[in-house]
This record gives structure tokens, C-alpha cells and sequence, in this order.
């Protein structure tokens, strides 16, 4: 693994390439490609839905450190409390027991410094693009002049410039995410949270917008946290993969991930990507098996205790 | 364009036409009273009648000015407080219960109140509709507040939006495809009170003088009354329709 490998990119066949100018001082947050914002500590986590006998653990002492400025994918099984994670990082579940500090604030309700990209668009479908991407900015103060400019500049980013006066309804679904993506960063947000944001999407259009968002993160620096069930965009995306067991939600492992940066789909093929692959499989596996063994002599006890 | 769609075509223009006819026909065949029912072009004779001496216009504008204040207000009443109680609970908890009890009752039914409370007087009219309106508008608030898209919320929330712009910036507009359903039922709501209002005792107003002209056997301007209304209506749903298209484009 080189650091200095020649960035020539293999884009697939039907996807354009994303223009980006070299005007975007305004936009960067950090010269040197070091993030100072965006360090997110939880701490003994636990996540607990309803209350007395329907009461349910959906993640459990959950602990994680993540330095300004990383990309960290969450992995896991369906239901394992992936979501609810991100939920409670950006302040729309309150933790039952521990806490998620930002920037060593506690984390207490939804806010703009925590930007959150959710697996279906969900653009206001009543604003154009443009109105959608300068929301953020707007309502943080910014007068409607400058709150556009930004807009401008973030769709440029993104690669829809040309869409700004378009309506949601009136663009592709790879589209529309990415004009979410937009919307998240145009309010320079210290966190970035993401949810399957590209789940929804074919496999070509995924492609490109994975390189798209490393593109933009790349520029940005923003922390990222990034939750997938796909282990191949899990490895291929992050810094760092973080995998969660099944019920009740809890971390397995936490892998760094040491691959050539900047990522370009040339990782997808190299020796050391399929290793990877290999070690999260068998990870899962060992500590799946682990935690199921676990959970049964828990549930058993659980069942004497009654 | 197909012969088939030139065939369409020619059956959708002929619709009234030959219903006039047929109606022609029949009243004038003898086989029915045509004093009881007179012809179209009795029906139209009487209807210029009506229009020459300046009262059509008249009975007209009151109905309208009926409609449209009774509408105007009992929407807006409607529509604040069913984004209201839609978003807070306790206002839904105080007023909910209240207005579920009154909501099924028909309209008609207050009219022998009304009378004993306002009279003859406008007022009395305008309550009418405004009672018809309102429910129904306010329900269909109500329900867009509550059932525009969590997760539109979720991203405003994250996006640095105010508690107390959320209104404005997601709950109105998420909320305005189903407001304009309701209103849009309430105008043929509010018509059809309006017919019971006027019926009930007024001194102007096209259904007032549908009554008159049934009592003094004009069946020819009754007929040409419940035209009128018709019509009058059928424009305003009509201009309603195209309205909520331009505000609600991407409903
Ligand atoms: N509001 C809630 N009330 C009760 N249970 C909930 C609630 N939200 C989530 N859960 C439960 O918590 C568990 C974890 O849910 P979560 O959505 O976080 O899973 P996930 O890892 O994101 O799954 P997926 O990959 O399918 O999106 C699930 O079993 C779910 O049923
Ligand atoms: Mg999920």
C-alpha cells in the first residue's frame, strides 16, 4: 500500500465524472487536511425501548471514541441497533443509560452541528434543490444571498449545479441523496451521520457515490459515521470499520482500516482488501457465535431468575 | 388524432345538447304538465326575465358573499387550530373531544337555532357555513399535521431548524396537501348550507328565490334557479381545483 499511487480513477462507464473547481477555499473547513472539530465520545451507552416487561435492550454499553475528522463505518446485522446509535448521536433518542458527547458537549436534542443523511432523501419536496440546500445555512442566520451562494457551491460539489431550480420529484433517486448530502455539508456540520444512505440505490449508482462522498469528505475533513450492512462499502469508505453484534446491539471488533488513501475502486481488487474482507467475515462469525452462546446462557438465567 | 378520438370528441359536445333536446321533447310532447315541467326554452325565458330586472345579479351576489364569508372564516378558524391541535397535544386533549362530539352533526340541523339566535339577519347565514366549513377543515389539519413524514422532521431538526420555525418551514407546508383536500369538500359543504340557510328565511339569494318562485308556481324560474346554483357552484370547485394545483404543485 503506497501513499503516493497515481489517482487515475476508473469511473464506471455510465457515471460522470464530478467537476471540481478549485474555488472552493470558502467551503474548506481545514488547509491542511487536519480536522479540529468533530471528536465524538460515548461513553457506556445503553439504549433501553419501553418500559417494564416490553422493555427492550437495543444497544448495550456501547463505547466509542472517534478523533475529529474520521471515517468510521458501523456494520452489523438487521435490527442490531445500528440506527439507533446514529439516532442517539444526533440527539433524536436520548440515551437510557450513559452519554455521547460532541466536542465535549453533551449531545441533549438535534441540532445543525450534527448533520444527519437518512436512507431515503427526504428533501422538502416543496422547495427546489437549491432551496433544500440553502436551508441549512438560512436557518442558522445566514442572509438569503449567502445561504445560496453556499447552495451553489455545495451542488457544484455534488455534481447538480444544473439542477438547482428543479424539484425533488423531478430527480433520480441517486440524485436526490445527493443533493441530501449536500444539504447535510452546506451546513458545515462537525458530524456527519449516515444511515444506508446508499441503500436504496442500484449497484452502478452506489459506485459512484461512494466515490463522491470520499471525494468530498477528502475536501471537507467533516467526522463521519456511517452506517452499512455491506462490509465491502464498509471497508471500502472507512478509516476504521466498527461491527456491531446482533441483539442487543454491542461492538465486536474495531478495525483500522489501512488502505491506500485517497481510496479510488483500485482498493476493490488490491490483495489487501480481500484480507480485510476475510478478517471482518471471520470476526463476525467468531464473535457472533461468541455473543449467541452468550445470549443463550443469558436468556436461560434470565428464564431461572422467573 | 384517431377516428376513434374524433368519434369521442363529437359524443362529449353532443353530451348537453341532446340532453336539452330530449328534455324539450318530453315537456312538450303531453305526456307530461309542462306546467310542472316547462321546457328549457321556458326555462331560459324565465331565466332573462329574472336577469333583466337586475335581481339574478343580486341574488347571486348575496349567495356568494354568503359562501364566501362564511368559507373565509370557518377555513381559517379551521386551519389554525387544526395545525394546532395537530401539533400540541394538550390543545388536542382540550378541544379534540369537543369537536368530535359536534363535528358529525349536520349543518342543517342548527338552522331552527340559528333563527331563534340571529334571526333573518346575514349573521345567521354566515354562521351556517361557517359551521359546515370548519369541521372538516379543521379535521383535515389536524390529520396533515400529524401526518407529514418523521423523518422530514428529523432532517429539519438537523438541519439547525428552530422549534419555533418548524411550523412554517415543514408542519404548513407537509400539512397544505391535505388541508386543500378539505377544503375542497367544504366548498360544496358550504353551498349546501348555504341552500338550507336561505331556505330557512332570508329576503335575497338564489335559493330564497327558488322558494318564492315555487310558491307563485314559476316552476320555469325554479328550474332555471337550481341552474344557477349549479353552475355557480361547478366554477368554484372548478377554480378551486386549479388553485390548489399552483399552491400544492407537488401534492
Ligand atoms: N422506537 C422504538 N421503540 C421500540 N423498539 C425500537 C424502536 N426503535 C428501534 N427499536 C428496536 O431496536 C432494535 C434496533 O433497531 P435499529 O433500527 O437501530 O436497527 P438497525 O441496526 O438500524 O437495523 P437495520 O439494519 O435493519 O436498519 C430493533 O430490534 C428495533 O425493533
Ligand atoms: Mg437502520
Amino acid at each position: 500500500m503506497s501513499l503516493n499511487e497515481p489517482s487515475s480513477r476508473t469511473l464506471p462507464a455510465n457515471s460522470k465524472p464530478i467537476s471540481f473547481t478549485s474555488s472552493h477555499t470558502s467551503v474548506k473547513k481545514v488547509a491542511d487536511g487536519v480536522a479540529t472539530e468533530g471528536y465524538i465520545n460515548i461513553q457506556d451507552l445503553s439504549i433501553v425501548f419501553g418500559k417494564g416487561k416490553n422493555s427492550f435492550v437495543a444497544v448495550e454499553r456501547i463505547s466509542l471514541e472517534i478523533p475529529p475528522g474520521q471515517f468510521v463505518c458501523l456494520v452489523g446485522p438487521s435490527g442490531c441497533g445500528k440506527s439507533t446509535v446514529l439516532s442517539a448521536i444526533a440527539g433524536f433518542v436520548a440515551p437510557t443509560y450513559g452519554t455521547i458527547q460532541v466536542d465535549g458537549r453533551v449531545v441533549r436534542k438535534p441540532a445543525g452541528e450534527r448533520g444527519m443523511v437518512f436512507q431515503q432523501p427526504s428533501l422538502f419536496p416543496w422547495k427546489t434543490v437549491l432551496g433544500n440546500v440553502a436551508h441549512g445555512p438560512l436557518m442558522s442566520g445566514k442572509s438569503k444571498v449567502e445561504s445560496h451562494r453556499l447552495a451553489r457551491e455545495f451542488l457544484q460539489m455534488v455534481g447538480l449545479a444544473n439542477f438547482a431550480d428543479s424539484y425533488p420529484a423531478t430527480l433520480s433517486g441517486g440524485m436526490q441523496q445527493r443533493v441530501a448530502i449536500a444539504r447535510a455539508l452546506a451546513n458545515f456540520p462537525r458530524v456527519l451521520l449516515m444511515d444506508e444512505p446508499f441503500g436504496a440505490l442500484d449497484a452502478q449508482t452506489r459506485i459512484m457515490m461512494q466515490e463522491n462522498l470520499l471525494k468530498l469528505w477528502e475536501e471537507l475533513r467533516t467526522t463521519v459515521v456511517f452506517v452499512t450492512h455491506d462490509i465491502d462499502e464498509a471497508i471500502f469508505l472507512g478509516d476504521r470499520v466498527v461491527i456491531m453484534s446482533a441483539n442487543p446491539g454491542c461492538i465486536l471488533a474495531d478495525l483500522p482500516i489501512c488502505l491506500s488513501q485517497p481510496r479510488n475502486p483500485e482498493v476493490l481488487i488490491e490483495p489487501a482488501f480481500a484480507n480485510l474482507k476475510k478478517d471482518c467475515f471471520e470476526l463476525i462469525r467468531r464473535e457472533s457465535l461468541l455473543a449467541f452462546e452468550q445470549q443463550s446462557r443469558r436468556s436461560s438465567k434470565i428464564q431461572r431468575h422467573r | 388524432m384517431t377516428k376513434q378520438q374524433a368519434l369521442n370528441r363529437l359524443v362529449l359536445g353532443l353530451s348537453i345538447p341532446l340532453f336539452l333536446g330530449l328534455w324539450e321533447a318530453v315537456s312538450r310532447s303531453g305526456s307530461v304538465n309542462s306546467v310542472l315541467f316547462p321546457p328549457p326554452t321556458l326555462v331560459a325565458v324565465a331565466l332573462y326575465n329574472w336577469a333583466i330586472d337586475g335581481s339574478l345579479l343580486i341574488d347571486i351576489m348575496m349567495s356568494i358573499s354568503r359562501v364566501v364569508v362564511g368559507f373565509v372564516t370557518g377555513a381559517a378558524a379551521g386551519i389554525v387550530l387544526g395545525i394546532l391541535t395537530g401539533r400540541y397535544q394538550i390543545l388536542s386533549n382540550l378541544l379534540s373531544p369537543v369537536f368530535q362530539l359536534l363535528r358529525p352533526i349536520p349543518p342543517i340541523a342548527f338552522v331552527p337555532i340559528v333563527i331563534l339566535w340571529f334571526g333573518l339577519s346575514e349573521l345567521g347565514k354566515w354562521f351556517l357555513v361557517f359551521w359546515g366549513v370548519f369541521f372538516t377543515v379543521w379535521i383535515a389539519a389536524h390529520l396533515g399535521v400529524q401526518r407529514v413524514d418523521k423523518t422530514l422532521i428529523r432532517a429539519a431538526q438537523c438541519l439547525g431548524t428552530p422549534e419555533k420555525r418548524m411550523l412554517q418551514e415543514v408542519l404548513l407546508p407537509g400539512a397544505l396537501p391535505y388541508i386543500f383536500v378539505g377544503l375542497r369538500t367544504s366548498i360544496s359543504i358550504s353551498f349546501y348550507t348555504l341552500v338550507a340557510a336561505e331556505l330557512a328565511g332570508t329576503f335575497s339569494g338564489i335559493a330564497y328565490r327558488i322558494e318564492i318562485a315555487q310558491q307563485n308556481l314559476q316552476v320555469g324560474q325554479t328550474i332555471g334557479g337550481l341552474i344557477v346554483l349549479g353552475i355557480i357552484s361547478a366554477v368554484a370547485d372548478k377554480v378551486f381545483g386549479l388553485l390548489s394545483h399552483r399552491v400544492v404543485w407537488w401534492g
